[in-house]
């Protein structure tokens, strides 16, 4: 069968590392050609992957007709110019989690890939890590009866870079971890949030121009509870990169998913100590069946618009700690 | 030295806990045991070899031999058995929570200042070696300032105390449960000024009394935290707590589960258990009877344990408005 052929545009985000790897692993895809603005990451992605043909103006690589699809890693507030262009020449698309950094780009990201008939893919991984689907097939066959209540965690280190700029990220912890739980309790409910209260305080990291620091409790509208800790929260010294945890309550039973507590540990002479995680490759799962979803004409698990609604919930938010408030959804 | 004359009132799951200490503190004797139940008061006064007990705790206060009560009995008797065993001349010490109302708490503490009796409120995680060692580790310096912390308090629900079903007898399980870590939080992190939280009655049936909570709570230096109780856990579920206090510096976390020196399986159950180099329980019974032989405050005071049901009383007043709550709370909400 025909191998889809892969560009990946920018890697500004740490995640297109992870997809290029898995893009080399699959039989199914091959990565053809990669973007990036800055020379030198470009010239050190091109090795790393063995990738010759290279871009610094990613019009030239979409304008390729053998490339089927891209994925977009760049800075959040890129996303919409890198997608809608990938789009205009009819690429289907994975793009990077949060979809945008406004309902207003995510919305003309949408509209795009509905113009042009392509499959646009948001990078929720989550929902292709095993641990995380096991728990939805639990719920969905009921062994937990109702859902009442969902705790969540999604911790990690100050990833660094761009993500402490608040015009290319969009904002700081609320705005890169929010997303991904967020997204996993919408799957796991059916159900949109209605309220959103959200706090932060002092910065763990003071130097930063965004928050590192965020907590949000949500309810949904069939009155399900949910909480949110997206904090960067882990020291660099820590063992991991962080967590990924979902804690559901439900009137029949009790879950948790722990998803990156799978670990060898890992102790080396002056240095601290680290977690060698084994566990099932979320990345690898997720484009494998983009790819299916390619070659089947379907929709792809976790669609643009369940980007825009997670992000519409990180932006409220930000919305409740400015107001000090609680914040009603949708937003106007 | 004669030893401290304890008069023990509730002889129910708390009792049974306070009792076993108080056989093993060096100053002090329970010579009653006062249970409404007279049967439940006879066993637990057998079983520790106690010679009276009492169906009426009116009864053993007028017995000049009793030197200190500890009222073990459930929440909303605790301010009239306080306050009276205060009158009587009584040095107190009671369970957390204080009481359910604001009113109350200010009632006992009055009685206490009024009789120039010792009173104290058993918050028993301030004597916890992992969140004692936590709170030395936030003491010390290592974490830098507090940023953000999480802890939560899950279990079954309570069925040996069915007053528990009640919001107006027991509080739910925020009050009741989660008051715990509020304590621990203020002692070690500061002062909180802002509550909000979500919650309800999500699983018991017929019940008033909030089986489920979360809270995000604003403290006055800055830190922001979560804490969250639950009483919807199934009845396989063992006990859990945990605890994450982040500082600028550094990070802490401790369960009571991954810290279990001992885990017992058999075809009937499964347990596992932290043993510890000093029993909370009798470190809080032990540091009271010292604070009454030496004429000290005791460790915890009636204003400290007033101070977290405020910020309990705040949650529970979030979740009835749905909107956040600034403390000082004005007026009570039960």
């Amino acid at each position: 069968m025909r191998k889809i052929k892969f560009g990946i545009l920018s890697f500004a985000h740490i995640h297109a590392w992870n997809y290029a790897q898995v893009l080399k692993k699959l039989e199914s895809a091959e990565l053809v050609a990669i973007f990036d603005d800055d020379k030198e990451r470009l010239a050190r992605a091109s090795s790393a992957y063995n990738v010759k043909d290279t871009y610094l103006n990613y019009h030239d690589l979409l304008k390729r007709d053998d490339i089927d699809a891209v994925i977009v890693t760049s800075e959040n507030a890129r996303h919409k110019e890198h997608v809608i262009a990938a789009a205009e020449r009819n690429k289907h698309v994975i793009v990077e989690k949060p979809i945008a950094t406004n309902l207003r780009d995510a919305d003309e990201i949408i509209s795009a890939a509905k113009k042009y008939g392509i499959k646009l893919q948001v990078a929720f991984v989550m929902r292709y890590h095993d641990a995380s689907l096991h728990i939805k097939e639990l719920i969905d066959k009921g062994d937990l009866g109702k859902i009442l209540s969902i705790m969540s965690t999604n911790h990690g280190k100050y990833p660094g870079g761009w993500f402490g700029d608040p015009d290319l990220a969009g904002g700081g912890a609320i705005m890169d971890h929010t997303v991904h739980v967020a997204d996993l309790m919408r799957w796991y409910t059916g159900d949109e949030v209605e309220e959103v209260y959200a706090v932060t305080g002092l910065n763990i990291r003071n130097y930063l121009k965004v928050e590192d620091v965020g907590l949000i409790s949500l309810k949904f509208k069939r009155g399900i509870i949910g909480s949110i800790d997206c904090s960067w929260s882990r020291p660099d010294t820590w063992p991991i990169w962080g967590d990924v945890y979902m804690a559901v309550y439900g009137s029949e039973g009790y879950a948790i998913v722990d998803a990156f507590i799978s670990n060898v540990t890992l102790v080396k002479e002056g240095k601290p100590l680290e977690w060698r995680y084994f566990g099932p490759d979320a990345d690898l799962n997720m484009i494998e069946d983009f790819i299916k979803a390619i070659k089947e004409d379907r929709e792809p698990r976790a669609t643009g618009y369940d980007g825009r609604q997670a992000l519409e919930i990180a932006l409220a938010a930000y919305d409740s700690i400015r107001k000090g408030e609680i914040v009603k959804l949708p937003l106007s | 030295m004669e030893k401290l004359k304890v008069a023990l009132i509730g002889a129910g799951f708390m009792g049974g806990i306070h009792i076993a200490r108080w056989s093993i503190v060096g100053n002090a004797e329970v010579t009653a045991v006062v249970d409404i139940n007279e049967e439940r008061a006879r066993r637990l006064a057998r079983e520790y070899n106690v010679k009276s007990f009492y169906k009426n705790y009116k009864d053993v206060l007028k017995e000049d031999k009793i030197d200190v009560v500890d009222v073990c009995t459930p929440t909303y008797t605790h301010k009239e058995i306080a306050v009276e065993s205060m009158e009587h001349g009584k040095h107190v010490i009671v369970e957390k929570p204080i009481a359910l109302r604001l009113k109350d708490a200010d009632e006992m503490i009055k009685a206490s200042e009024r009789n120039h009796v010792k009173f104290m409120v058993a918050h028993c995680l301030r004597f916890w070696p992992e969140y004692v060692a936590a709170k030395e580790i936030v003491d010390s310096g290592e974490l830098g300032e507090p940023r953000i912390v999480r802890a939560y308090r899950q279990s079954p629900f309570p069925d040996w105390a069915p007053w528990h079903n009640e919001i107006k007898l027991g509080g739910g399980v925020f009050i009741d449960m989660s008051i715990h870590d509020i304590d621990f939080l203020r002692w070690a992190i500061g002062e909180v000024n802002e509550v909000y939280a979500r919650g309800g009655v999500l699983r018991r049936r017929n019940a008033t009394a909030y089986d489920y909570v979360h809270a995000v709570l604003k403290f006055s230096n800055g830190a922001v935290g979560y804490v969250e109780g639950s009483w919807i856990m199934p009845k396989t579920f063992p006990f859990t707590t945990y605890l994450e206090i982040v500082g600028n510096m550094g990070i802490l976390k401790v369960d009571n589960h991954t810290t279990s020196s001992v885990k017992v399986f058999t075809e009937e159950k499964a347990f596992d258990y932290t043993f510890v180099y000093k029993d909370a329980y009798y470190e809080e019974l032990n540091l009271f009877t010292r604070s009454i032989i030496e004429d000290a405050q005791p460790p915890i005071s009636g204003l400290e344990a007033r101070k977290t049901l405020e910020v309990v009383l705040a949650a529970v007043k979030s979740i009835m408005e749905n909107k956040p709550v600034k403390l000082p709370l004005k007026g009570d909400i039960l």
